[in-house]
């Protein structure tokens, strides 16, 4: 609704603006607000739970000072599997994001580059790991790989697979919206004449303008493993997510500081690479000009 | 000639290099491109397709191993309990999810102030949509659970939550609750590209033609935004429908399906019986329909997109 003024002659002031609260607006405010207290609550109640030694019965507005203390995250640290969980986890994190990305980005090139037609096939494909949920995947897991290839089964990192797949209607479709973004073929036709070979195109040039997809698919592929329960109970694998499962059945305080630990830990890794791609981006814009 | 070489997609550069096109359109051609994708093929074929194929093969298995279509009709005699709650948790959740999802989507496509709001929702809905699982379970026990803060305030103020005999965070409100925290952020990221689509042109077209708010949305907004929110609620009732960690870390003897696959496969270690695996079939069957319509609508909805 754009509102046609004149111009005002010369010499003459326009009123000061009066601030005119907009009732427009108050639904969608409502409903920003009300999902703003039903998002950030849960996080709320989980943090003063985690760290607050104040049992429920006796919380009151007098007491919600008292006993604030880290300790239920610190006994947790204590156990004797938390450090083996941890570090598989965090291992199985790398391993998935590393195959994820060896595995999509070629494949998301060559379909952008020489194979469009395949396209459709390829975007179907990426969708049926939506069709076979996790819990449907473990039971196909069970059901084929349990009598034909128990070997593969034993390593704790015959999960990576798995979780490659879980991860792919994501990641495949971040990588791809980043090769959209830039004009990838002027870029290959660009590096390719001047005299580039593949690999080096590929590492001095695609890569660095898609550092942004990367990271948003190794973040999300990340929170994926840091939280994903079920094949990994099913396999009885000791990941970190059935480790925290398990302790929350014993204390339940630690437990829950555990899975808060997890959220912050990752979000905050998501801002840290945000943050390191941003500032990039805007180095080489710098030294480009 | 050359317009056959030269891709249209993304096709900002016709002078490629003619040597480059030359041999695109003969690997084309001749079919060899396709060995490009054989490791993404072999991949996904691998373990994917292959789990897969045993899950349905197994289905189709009796315990003594001979054929039979019993294990599927069993699955759902015996479980149709199951079933039954299954469904009604992800119609709800859908519904829910697709009305307040859209509600939010719009307030946060069409905040202007302050200028970082919409990035802050969209960045916050891809976190929380994939969150799920135990993490969530466990925050939704601190919060309304029987010993949870917020249960707590609402007696304070008066209103004590587990005295009203619906509510029970392990019970069928208790999971829709939780399960609103992952559906209306998917809903919202499914949406805000739709709501991007309708051009304020359409909305002062309306005007100036003589229609008010609802006129507008009666007639242009909603019939546009339809396909969107069809496929968004087929969407989030097929995400519904197939998780499994929040259902179980709320309650592990919850009347799910996901959670009775669980519940058989643990309790069957030689993979005898069927039941798991129809029952895995089953839910395969459901969410391929699911995912398949909402594929159909969002590309219904696209077409309004330039």
């Amino acid at each position: 609704m754009a509102l046609v003024t004149a111009a005002l002659p010369d010499g003459v002031e326009a009123p000061p603006r009066r601030r005119r609260f907009r009732f427009g607006r108050i639904g969608p405010n409502l409903v920003l607000l009300a999902a703003a207290v039903f998002f950030i609550a849960p996080l709320v109640s989980m943090t003063r739970f985690a760290f607050q030694k104040v049992p429920m019965p006796l919380l009151h507005w007098s007491t919600i000072l008292d006993k604030w203390s880290l300790s239920a995250l610190t006994d947790a640290f204590k156990e004797p599997t938390f450090g083996s969980t941890l570090l598989l986890s965090l291992k199985l994190a790398v391993g998935t994001v590393l195959v994820t990305l060896a595995l999509l980005i070629p494949t998301a090139l060559f379909v952008h580059l020489k194979l469009p037609k395949a396209r459709p096939i390829v975007e179907f494909l990426t969708v049926l790991p939506y069709v076979v949920p996790p819990i449907a995947l473990v039971a196909g897991v069970a059901a084929f790989f349990r009598p034909n290839a128990r070997w593969f089964l034993n390593s704790d990192y015959s999960l990576i697979p798995f979780y490659v797949v879980m991860a792919l209607p994501f990641t495949y479709r971040s990588i791809d919206a980043g090769i959209r973004a830039i004009d990838v073929r002027t870029l290959v036709d660009a590096s390719r004449s001047l005299g580039a070979s593949w690999p080096a195109t590929l590492r001095r040039v695609l890569l660095p303008n898609l550092s942004s997809a990367i990271v948003s698919s190794g973040f999300l592929t990340t929170a994926v493993v840091l939280g994903e329960f079920t094949i990994a109970r099913t396999l009885s694998k000791q990941t970190f997510p059935v480790f925290a499962y398990d302790y929350y059945g014993r204390k339940s305080q630690g437990g829950i500081a555990l899975a808060l630990m997890t959220l912050v830990g990752s979000t905050a890794l998501l801002g840290f690479f945000t943050l390191l791609t941003r500032t990039k981006a805007r180095r080489q814009l710098i030294s480009r000009s | 000639m050359t317009a056959e070489l030269i891709e249209v997609e993304g096709g900002r550069t016709f002078g490629a290099a003619p040597s480059d096109t030359a041999v695109r359109g003969r690997a084309a051609r001749r079919g060899t491109a396709w060995l490009g994708l054989l490791p993404f093929f072999a991949f996904l074929g691998l373990f994917l397709l292959l789990p897969t194929y045993g899950v349905v093969r197994k289905s189709f298995l009796a315990a003594d191993g001979h054929a039979t279509l019993s294990g599927l009709s069993d699955a759902i005699s015996k479980e149709s309990a199951a079933f039954r709650t299954s469904l009604k948790v992800s119609v709800v959740t859908a519904l829910l999810g697709v009305i307040l999802g859209t509600l939010l989507a719009y307030a946060a496509a069409t905040a202007t102030r302050p200028k970082w709001l919409r990035s802050l929702v969209s960045a916050f809905s891809g976190v929380a949509a994939n969150m799920g699982g135990i993490v969530l379970a466990f925050a939704f026990f601190t919060l309304l659970g029987r010993q949870g803060l917020g249960t707590k305030m609402l007696t304070n103020a008066g209103y004590n939550l587990y005295d009203t005999g619906w509510f029970d965070l392990t019970g069928f409100w208790g999971w829709t609750t939780v399960y609103m925290y992952f559906q209306v952020p998917l809903m919202v990221l499914v949406t805000l590209p739709a709501i991007d689509g309708l051009q304020a042109s359409w909305r002062e077209a309306s005007s100036n033609l003589g229609g008010t708010t609802w006129t507008y949305w009666r007639r242009v907004g909603l019939p546009i935004l339809a396909p969107s929110m069809l496929g968004g609620f087929l969407l989030l009732f097929a995400n519904s429908f197939s998780a499994f960690a929040t259902a179980y870390a709320l309650n592990t003897g919850s009347n799910l399906v996901p959670i009775k696959i669980s519940f058989f496969l643990q309790g069957d270690i030689a993979g005898r019986s069927p039941m798991p695996f129809a029952l895995a079939t089953w839910m395969i069957i459901i969410m391929a329909v699911s995912m398949g319509g909402y594929l159909l609508l969002r590309k219904r909805a696209e077409r309004w997109r330039s």
